[in-house]
């Protein structure tokens, strides 16, 4: 018997739904990446995307451990002198708190070509509404 | 007296060489001299990645079982202490496999660990 190995074509994506609130970055960011990945399925493929969707609601009330809040920087620079620039979570926590979850989970994803398509099946959204309704996604955490 | 050369010979040694680099990139396919090159380090990766494939392919079985047992409540470490307390003998290669393809009987295998393990 030869070990069964996912094949594009016939995989299924399945959609699950996560609640950030009150939950901390980097645990959260690891099932995630994992349920991208597809690392949570008997039938994970290393060189096939067998990863599932994933929604993301309430993504403004996401935890950071510690004095990370303020201590936490992103850093931006666009090949110009003096063109570095640093942004705490504090910064994107108003404005653009999808940032704060789609850069943690991107960094745990794989450096390959399949981790851009898993990454555009991560929808992050602040608030409760989401735009999935019709996908019926089902918890990521039980 | 002339020299000889044995140029059938010859031919036919290399001929293999570039038989074996088909698809190669350039010189590579086209040429003995850079095909040999290739050729030799190309069965020696080959001949290395056969020996990896074995730890590579067992490492997946492992992260497939991982998942499937995580699904059910009990970590890897875990379901395999609980088989080896009840002596079941399965493979990594089967156990994956059941956990792809006959789902309800891993269930049982998994549900024969906890018991084994609380006992």
């Amino acid at each position: 018997m030869k070990t069964t190995l996912a094949k594009k074509e016939t995989v299924t994506h399945d959609w699950k739904i996560v609640d950030a609130s009150g939950l901390i970055l980097g645990r959260l960011a690891v099932q995630i990446a994992n349920a991208l990945r597809g690392r949570n399925k008997p039938t994970y493929t290393p060189h096939v995307d067998t990863g599932d969707y994933v929604v993301v609601i309430n993504a403004e009330k996401v935890k950071l451990s510690g004095s990370k809040e303020e201590q936490k920087q992103y850093m931006f620079y666009s090949g110009y002198m003096g063109n570095e620039k640093y942004r705490t979570v504090a910064d994107f926590r108003e404005n653009r708190p999808e940032f704060i979850i789609t850069n943690a989970v991107k960094g745990m994803l794989p450096r390959n070509k399949l981790s851009s398509g898993m990454l555009t099946r991560l929808r992050v959204f602040r608030g409760e509404e989401h735009e999935h309704e019709a996908q019926q996604p089902s918890p990521l955490l039980s | 007296m002339p020299r000889a050369r044995n140029v059938p010979a010859t031919r036919k040694r290399r001929k293999k060489v570039l038989k074996k680099a088909r698809g190669y990139f350039g010189n590579k396919s086209r040429l003995f001299r850079y095909a040999k090159d290739a050729v030799d380090r190309g069965e020696a990766y080959a001949y290395a990645h056969r020996r990896k494939y074995r730890s590579e392919i067992r490492q997946l079985w492992i992260v497939r079982i991982n998942a499937a047992c995580r699904a059910e409540g009990l970590r890897y470490g875990e379901f395999i202490h609980g088989l080896t307390k009840i002596n079941v003998d399965l493979n990594r290669k089967i156990l994956s496999e059941l956990a792809i393809h006959e789902p309800d009987a891993f269930k049982e295998l998994v549900e024969k660990a906890k018991t084994a393990l609380a006992a």
